[in-house]
Order: structure tokens, then sequence, then C-alpha cells
């Protein structure tokens, strides 16, 4: 019936003749009947046809056309030419066994090409796949799809810089979404369209000159039908690497192919391009509503982890972040669109730890900074009852976790430091609820990543900016606040696993198994220059009118565990010289309730009981079960553990009518003497009060300081309104709120008096002098030294740290009155002055 | 036979069920098939005619109406040198929906794209859109318009070949867009091999 057949079969001449007058219009198509002027080329690809379809392609004749072809090789163009000009007309007559046959001769001149000759076949071979592929017969589709597979992974020397991939990925993008009435046909042109889009990436994706297919209108097709497939797999498994995958039949099932094509495309990214397929990516989460529930979402962007080059794969996580709150179709329902957020920030948590290893410098603190900006935002349009904000700020929160956890430790002391920086201050003027939440959600968050650091030396987890920081939130006015803050605190000073253990005051030590170890030289010098600012604010801790049970507990467990922490006879004075301190204020601090006051004594000979079982004070021991025996009899009400309320005390029961049931400073003294300590220093006054010592500011270290004070400043504790202790015996009505009248709470002072405690003063003031003096007299190489290793770092947070004074904590629209927030930052020194002094010293 | 001597890529959009599928399979099969089914993603159908009696291939994507695909959709009308665009006059929500339409076609597609506007269904005694508020809004926004039956085969010929015919004399007026390099590929010398566009092949 053809035009070609006519050689053949002279039986169907009519047909021939009337094919030619109709359709044979190329007058280089020579007549077929005449068949010895035709040019030989025509005559050797004529002869590769079967008389029958069935009969397959003429293979010795096929041999001789590879041959005449390889001999001849400027003809192949003009083969090529014949051969797609044959197809055609079979195509459109229908007679898809030739059509099959031509093909299959058109592959084996492909393969057998030279590469030198390759580009003069490429063109006729490619517009014969195309015409298969425009074709509706699935199975035409199927072969041209196979031959362009076979195609694409032949190596070119000189790619054809002319040549453009358009129709075949819009076709093979069309071809993954086929929607054919039979299952079985449906999933074999779905497969075609994946590998066909496979064979487009590795033709085209090592050399940009040829088409980049990195570009949005090939992208936007290629993504979503990749992903459209992976989303059909009745469940997600996902597994690191493909090669190791040992599922079968990846070949067979259009998601497993399409995520192994994915995975391909993903891996050949760099970086200019990784935005290019993640836009797409996003979208199609968005458009298909794929987010709630996150399952495949998490499963996608694990694969994207798994296979993206390492040093690109924090750009996931930042591209998935500046997406956290972007606006999907369903984004007119709030409620909606926090469910979807959420389930974005735990798709985040689920990756992050992924990114966490390859990620360096800016970009880590890029990557939080990020995570915190979106916490707070979070806090400023949280309402209360919104439990799928909740949820999203968990996610955040285990995100920064989750990232933290996979960084080196030094790194995490940077995120830490970031971190508390954010903070917003409370202690000074008045707090507001947006406030006090952020400052909840931020140490939550610190919580997390401190939990994630195995602290060593105590210097190297408490650098001294971020030591400063954590004890300036610990005077917090929100208890909930002070509470989160000591939980940071015991997770960085417990290297001993004990925490758990001393979670409430207690004095039976002995069954609970602690592991003691003795400190080390390192971390002697640390407590002898932040001993006292960490121990004064413990003690300030302890001296508040709102705390509540959870706060008096949770400075126990500070203290407990700075005793076994830092056990050694260097330290055991200081030690007691606080619990001495914290004793007295029991007896003498107006504010604290009867609760407190017994509270504060319990915890009192908690601690010191502690002390004989992290050295060896055998008589100090002794001494303090006798009057654990004596209390116990007497007033328990003065022993562990810690009670919410305490019965109605008989005036006689008050702690200050029983001074015997007290520890006394110089039997201590004794004791420790006794057992070989030096004990002078306990002898010379506390150093803990109000502002009693101001003298001491350039001593130093606290323990000079101590030493040298005179034991009368021990009264300062008690200076200021006070009651004598003896005076306390009126009803516990009264006794209750003691200075109702005057009602000058040392808190309220310190609030009143608007800057930073005494304390906190004279730290700064010896550390810029000890700062200046080293800036002084160092040689500048060694200047360099110590300031160089961190120098990149921190720049970048110079820069976000300027960024934050810029812009008010929370916007100015807020829910919450942000009046009093934005003043309270404009009236501190901006955040990296504070944090960074040795940045502004040279 | 590969002797046509314009390509020219025809896209159609419209709310879901409005009959694109019908009108492509009607035109290019020349059937109305019974129980269509919803399109994923896009679909495609090449078809040639013949103008002043010159081969003309139309290459015709037929895209899904359904929200969640539009991304993907949406990235096939770049190429486009025909959009059109088709509502269902006994189904006045995706008249309604035209104007978004518009604003996707003004965002993705290339300003020069030649527009029809196709209210279809004719057949359908339940007529919500009366013919001259379509052809009104089709002025407005300067698009060609017809109305067609999928199901009578009512304008379907018509509808492509008037396309076919537009486009080759804008082509032979050159007056079809010139899509430089810095667009990306459009025109046929710039999508695949064979493809020789809408230019006159030599
Ligand atoms: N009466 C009538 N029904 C039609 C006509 N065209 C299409 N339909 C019917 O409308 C329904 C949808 O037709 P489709 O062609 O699948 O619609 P579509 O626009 O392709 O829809 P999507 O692919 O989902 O975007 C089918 O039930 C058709 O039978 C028509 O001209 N007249
Ligand atoms: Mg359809």
């Amino acid at each position: 019936m053809s035009f070609v057949k006519c050689c053949f079969e002279s039986g169907e001449g009519h047909d021939f003749l009337d094919s030619f007058v109709q359709k044979c219009t190329d007058p280089g198509c020579c007549c077929g009947c005449c068949s010895a002027l035709r040019p030989r080329y025509k005559r050797l690809v004529d002869n590769i046809f079967p008389a029958s379809p069935q009969d397959g392609l003429v293979k010795s004749n096929m041999e001789k056309l590879t041959f005449y072809s390889l001999s001849s090789p400027e003809k192949l163009d003009r083969i090529g030419e014949y051969l797609f000009q044959k197809a055609s007309r079979d195509i459109y007559r229908r007679r898809h066994g030739f059509v099959i046959i031509a093909m299959e001769a058109m592959d084996q001149l492909l393969l057998a090409c030279h590469s030198q000759t390759l580009n003069l076949f490429v063109e006729s071979f490619l517009k014969m796949v195309q015409k298969l592929l425009e074709s509706t017969d699935p199975q035409l589709q199927i072969l041209a799809t196979q031959s362009f597979v076979r195609f694409a992974n032949i190596e070119e020397d000189t790619p054809s810089y002319h040549r453009r991939y358009d129709f075949f990925v819009s076709k093979f993008s069309a071809m993954c979404h086929s929607n054919h009435s039979d299952a079985a046909t449906r999933d074999k042109i779905r497969l075609a369209g994946i590998q066909g889009l496979q064979g487009v990436i590795r033709k085209t994706v090592s050399d940009d000159l040829v088409e980049n297919i990195w570009e949005a209108q090939h992208m936007d097709k290629i993504v979503p039908s990749l992903l459209y497939n992976m989303q059909t797999a009745e469940k997600y498994e996902t597994v690191s690497c493909m090669e190791t995958d040992t599922r079968d039949g990846a070949e067979e099932s259009p998601p497993r192919l399409a995520e192994a094509c994915l995975r391909e495309l993903v891996g050949r990214a760099s970086f200019g391009h990784i935005r290019s397929v993640l836009r797409p990516v996003l979208t199609h989460f968005d458009r298909h509503e794929l987010w709630v529930p996150n399952d495949f979402a998490v499963h996608t962007f694990k694969i994207i982890m798994f296979s993206i080059q390492a040093q690109y794969s924090y750009s996931v996580v930042e591209a998935l972040m500046q997406h956290l709150d972007a606006a999907g179709p369903g984004a007119s329902d709030p409620r909606s669109r926090t469910r979807v957020r959420a389930a974005r920030a735990a798709v985040l948590s689920n990756i992050v730890a992924i990114a966490a290893g390859d990620s360096v410098g800016p970009s880590v603190l890029e990557i939080i900074n990020n995570l915190l900006t979106n916490l707070r935002a979070s806090v400023a349009r949280d309402s209360e009852k919104e439990t799928d904000e909740k949820l999203y700020q968990e996610a955040l929160i285990n995100a920064l976790g989750e990232f933290a956890d996979h960084l080196p430790d030094f790194q995490k002391i940077d995120i830490m430091m970031f971190i508390i920086s954010k903070v917003p201050s409370s202690q000074r003027g008045k707090s507001t609820k947006a406030d006090a939440m952020l400052q909840t959600i931020l140490l939550k968050s610190l919580l997390k990543v401190g939990t994630t650091y195995k602290t060593t030396e105590l210097s190297k987890a408490f650098p001294a900016a971020f030591l400063e920081a954590l004890l300036r939130v610990s005077g917090a006015s929100e208890p909930g606040t002070r509470a989160l803050l000591q939980r940071i605190l015991h997770t960085l000073l417990d290297r001993h696993s004990n925490a758990p253990l001393l979670h409430t005051p207690t004095v039976d030590y002995a069954e609970l198994g602690l592991t003691v170890e003795k400190c080390s030289r390192q971390d002697l010098i640390f407590v002898s220059k932040h001993g006292y600012a960490i121990f004064s604010s413990l003690y300030d801790g302890l001296q508040l009118e709102s705390n509540t049970l959870e706060n008096v507990e949770a400075i126990y467990t500070t203290l407990a565990l700075l005793c076994i922490e830092l056990a050694s006879e260097e330290t055991v004075c200081d030690i007691l010289q606080l619990i001495l301190a914290v004793q007295q204020s029991a007896l003498s601090n107006p504010v604290l309730s009867v609760a407190g006051q017994c509270q504060l004594q319990a915890v009192v000979v908690s601690l010191t009981a502690l002390l004989p079982h992290v050295m060896p004070l055998m008589k100090l021991d002794d001494y303090i079960r006798k009057i654990i025996d004596s209390r116990s009899s007497e007033a328990p009400h003065l022993l562990p553990p810690l009670r919410r309320e305490y019965p109605q005390l008989a005036p006689a029961d008050m702690p200050s009518s029983l001074p015997y049931l007290m520890i006394d400073q110089m039997a201590v003294c004794e004791c420790l003497k006794a057992s070989g300590v030096e004990s002078a220093r306990l002898q010379a006054a506390s150093p803990y009060a109000g502002g009693a010592t101001l003298s001491l500011a350039h001593r130093h270290s606290w323990v000079e300081a101590g030493a040298a004070q005179g034991r009368d400043s021990l009264a300062d504790i008690t200076a200021g309104p006070v009651l004598e202790p003896d005076s306390a015996n009126s009803s516990p009505g009264v006794q209750r709120h003691p200075m109702q009248a005057e009602s000058v709470s040392l808190e309220a002072l310190r609030r009143a008096a608007g800057g930073p405690t005494e304390a906190e003063k004279r730290e700064a003031e010896r550390r810029k002098a000890t700062l200046n003096n080293a800036f002084r007299t160092a040689p500048f190489q060694h200047l360099r030294e110590i300031t160089q290793p961190k120098y990149e770092i921190k720049d970048k947070l110079e820069e976000i740290f300027n960024s934050i004074s810029e812009e008010p904590l929370l916007p100015a629209s807020g829910s919450c009155s942000p009046g009093g927030q934005t003043k309270s930052y404009q009236q501190h020194v901006p955040a990296y002055t504070k944090y960074f002094p040795e940045l502004f010293l040279y | 036979m590969e002797d046509y001597k314009f390509l020219f890529k025809v896209v159609l959009v419209g709310n879901a069920g409005v009959g694109k599928t019908c009108l492509v399979r009607r035109f290019t099969q020349g059937l109305f098939p019974p129980g269509q089914g919803a399109t994923i993603g896009v679909d495609f159908m090449i078809k040639t005619v013949e103008v002043d009696g010159e081969k003309v291939k139309l290459q015709i994507w037929d895209t899904a109406g359904q929200e969640r695909f539009r991304s993907i959709t949406q990235s096939y009308y770049r190429s486009a040198h025909a959009l059109i665009l088709v509502y269902d006059i006994s189904c006045q929500p995706t008249f309604d929906c035209l104007p978004d339409w518009l604003r996707e076609i003004e965002e993705y597609a290339n300003n020069k794209v030649l527009r029809i506007l196709v209210g279809n269904k004719t057949d359908r005694e339940d007529r919500e859109i009366p013919r001259h508020i379509g052809e009104d809004f089709a002025q407005r926004h300067g698009m060609y318009f017809l109305e067609t039956s999928a199901k009578e085969a009512e304008n379907v010929e018509r509808l492509f070949m008037e396309i076919a015919v537009e486009l080759m004399e804008q082509a032979k007026c050159k007056e079809l867009p010139k899509y430089d390099g810095s667009l990306g590929p459009i025109n046929g010398k710039t999508t695949s091999v064979g493809d020789s566009g809408c230019c006159l092949r030599s």
C-alpha cells in the first residue's frame, strides 16, 4: 500500500500510484518502480524492511546499511531523512510494524555512528522520535522514549548548540500525567515520561550551552511531574541513598523511578540551580495541599537533603524556612494557614539535622536567625487559644534543637549566645505579656540547644559574655522564666548526669548514687573568675518575693550541681559562705513568706548535707547530721521535702525562734579545720548583700573580695527595711506580709533602681579593666591570634545584632502593647557592644 | 508526512469541566468522547490542517482545569502562539472566573499571544450566559470570541481553522512576535529539532 512497499509488492501497484500521486511531493524521492535509478542509500534503506512487518528488521541488509553509512558518513543525513519520511508515511497509514522497524534501524545507526559524524544524523533521529511521540498510540510513544533515552546516554564530543529540547520536556511531562483508562498502559506511559525526562536531564545538565535545563520553564514542568508520580506511592519509604536501595522494581514503578530521577536532578544541581528545583517543589506542595498531613513532604525533603551536594544542603533549609509563612491556596482561612505553617515547620525539623553537619559559619547563624525570627513573628500573632500556633512554635524549637544537635560544640555556644542576646530583658520596667512569652519561648529554644551541648570545661560552656547574659535573665520578673533559666544552667553544669537525682532537696544523698569527680584546674580558674557572679545571682534569686516552689527547688539543683562539679578544698569555703548567707537571709529578708523562709532553711540544710558527699568532711557530716536529727524531732518544717504551704506555725516554731537549729558559722569552721581545710575565708564577711559591697568594685576576684571584707558587713545583709529577728514572733498573719505598711520589697527597690545590679556592674567593670589591660599590654600578634578565629562569625553576629536593635522586637501593629517594649530597647546599650566589648576596643 | 509549512502551538485553558478536552477530541479525532474524565496535568494532541493550500501543523496542549495542577499548566502558557480560554455557557461560575484566568495569562503567557474566548456547550438548554455577555467580555479584553458545542460539533472546526488562518497571516506579515533569545525559546527554531515553528519551512 505504501510508496515504500511497491518495490517489493508489484501486485499493489494501484495503491502505490495512488499514494505517489497524492503524497509524494518530494522531488528527490524518485519513483519506486525504476529502482535502478534510485540512489544507493535509498535502496539500502528500502532493503532493511521485510515484506511483512512481523518478520522484523532484515538483519543482513541492516548490516549493509550500517557498513555503507560508516564508509560514507556524508550520506548519514540523507539516510536519516529518508528513514524519517518512510516512517512518517507509515504512521499516517497506521502501519506501526514498519514504524517500529524504522525506529530500530535508526537506533542501530545512531549507535554505530562515530561521534564526529553523529550530528549529521541526530536531527532526523530526533525528528523521528518527536514524530512518534506526537502519535496517539501509547506503543509508539513508549518506543520513541526508549530511543530517546538511548540517544541521551550517548556522550557527544561536540554537542549541537542549536538543538533544543523544549518539545521533549513538554511532552514527557504530559506523559508523566497520563490518564489512560487502562491502568497498566497508564503506568507504562508515565514510566516512559519519567525516563524521557531523565534522558533530557542527562543530555543537557552537564553542558549549560546546549540547553539550560534549570530554567523555570523546564523545571516548572519536570519537578511537578516527578512529584506527582512520587506522591502516588502507596507508602513512602525514605532511604538515604538509592544505590544501597535493595527494594526491587525501581524500573517498573513510576513513584520509584520518579524518586530516582529527582535524586539525580537534585544531585546534579549546582548552587545557582538549587532554587530552580526548590521553588516548583514548594509550589507543588502548596497547590496539591501536601503539607497537612506532611508525611509526603517529609519524605520528599529528606530525599532532597540526601541527594543534594552536601555543601548546598543549607540552602534547602533556607528555602523551606523562607516558605514557612508563605500563603498557600487556602490562605484565607487563618486556622488552616497556621496548621500549614506548623506542618512546614515540622518538615523543617525533620531535615534540619541533615543540613547541620555540613553548614558552616554565617550560614548556621542565618538559619538560627531565621528560625528565631519566625518564632518572634509567631509570638507576635499568638492568641491564647491557638493550639496550632503552639504546635508551630514547638516545631520551630524542635527544629532549632535538631539543628544544633548536629553542630560542633563550639558552634552551639555561639548559637546559645545568639539566642540569649535576643531574649528581651524584663527585670527593669514592666514587661508586656508578649515579652514574657517571647522570653519563655527563646529560653525554651536555648534549653533545647543547651541539652545538646556536652560540657567538658566550664569555661568553654560559659564564655564570659554568655554567662553574664544568662545571669541577667536569671533576675527576670516572671517566675516561670527564672525557673527555665535554672534548667538551662542545670543542663550546662551537669557533666555527670546528676541533675535528675537532685531535682528536689534532700538530706539523704547516700542512696542517690551521685557521680562525683574532683574538679580540674581550669574549673578552679573559672570559678575564681566567675564564681561570685554566679553565686551572687543565685543568692539574689532565692530572695525574691515572687518565687514559687519550682524556683527555689531549681536554684537548689543549680547549687547542688555546683557543689558537685566544683568539689574541691579551694571552693568549699565559698560554697559554705553562700549557704550561710542564704540561711541568714531566710531569717532576715522581710519579703519572704513563712513558707519561703522554711523552704530556704530546708535548702540550706540539704546543701550542707551534700558537701560531705563530695569531699571528705567527716566532722561536717557529723555536725549536720546532728542538726538534721534535732530538726526532724523539733522542727521538721525546716527539712526537706519542700512544701508549697506550711501549716500555721506557732511563734516558737518560727525559724527565727530556733537559733540552736541553725547552722553555726563557727562550728562549721571548726569542722573544716578538723578535716584540714583552710577555713579563714569562711570567717571573713559574707559578700552577699544588696548594695553593701560597692567598695569591692575593682577587686580582682570575689574570693579576695570576700576575704578582705570586714565581718561587720554581715549585718549589711539585713540592712535596710528589716525586721528584728526577735520581733518576728507576732501573729503569723502579720508575719506573712511584715512590710505591708511600708511595702518596699527588695525586689521593688531593685526594679526601681533600674540599672544593672551592683554585682553586675562590678563584674563588668572588672572585666573591662582586665580586658583593657590585656589589650594594652599584650603584643599585637597575640591580640590578632585571640581575636582572629572568631572574627567572621562575630562579624555576622554584629550585623544581625545591628538589625535587631534597629527593628522593634515586635511589630508596632502587634496585638500586645509594644510601647514599653520599644522603649526598653532604646534604653539599652546596643546589644553587640554589651556582648562583644572586645570588638570595640580596637 | 512532514511537509507542513507552519507549526503553531495552541493551549486550552479554563475551569474544570467546561469541555476543553471534548473540544480537542472533537477537532482532532472527530468524536465526542462519552464519560470524558478530568484531565490530569496536561494532554497533547496534534493535527495538521490546510490553509490556502498550505499545511499548518497545530500542536494542541490541553490543560487540566483543576486548581492543583495550576502551576504545571501555567508553565505551558509561555510557548503558546494561541490561547483558547473556555467557559461553559450553562455555568455562570466558569464565566465569573475569566478575570482570574486573564490575570494568569497576563502573568505567564507572551503578551502578543493570540487570545480566543470560547463559550462552550451551546447545545445545552439551560444557558446562563447570554451570547452578547460573552461577546462584550471578549471585546473589552481584546479577544476573539466564538460559541461552540463540542457535542454537536458546532463551530469547533471553525475555531481551530480561524486560529490557524490568523496565526498564518500574522506569520506571513512577520507580525508574529519575534521571540528573541532573551525571552527564551518560543518559536519553532528554538524549541526542538524538526519544529519549524511559525516560520516558513525552507
Ligand atoms: N452538553 C455538552 N456537554 C459537553 C460539551 N463539552 C463537554 N461536555 C461535557 O462536559 C464534561 C466535561 O468535559 P471535559 O472536556 O472533560 O472538560 P475539561 O474542560 O477538559 O475539564 P478538565 O479536564 O477537568 O479541565 C463532560 O461530561 C462532557 O461530556 C458540550 O459541548 N455540550
Ligand atoms: Mg480535560
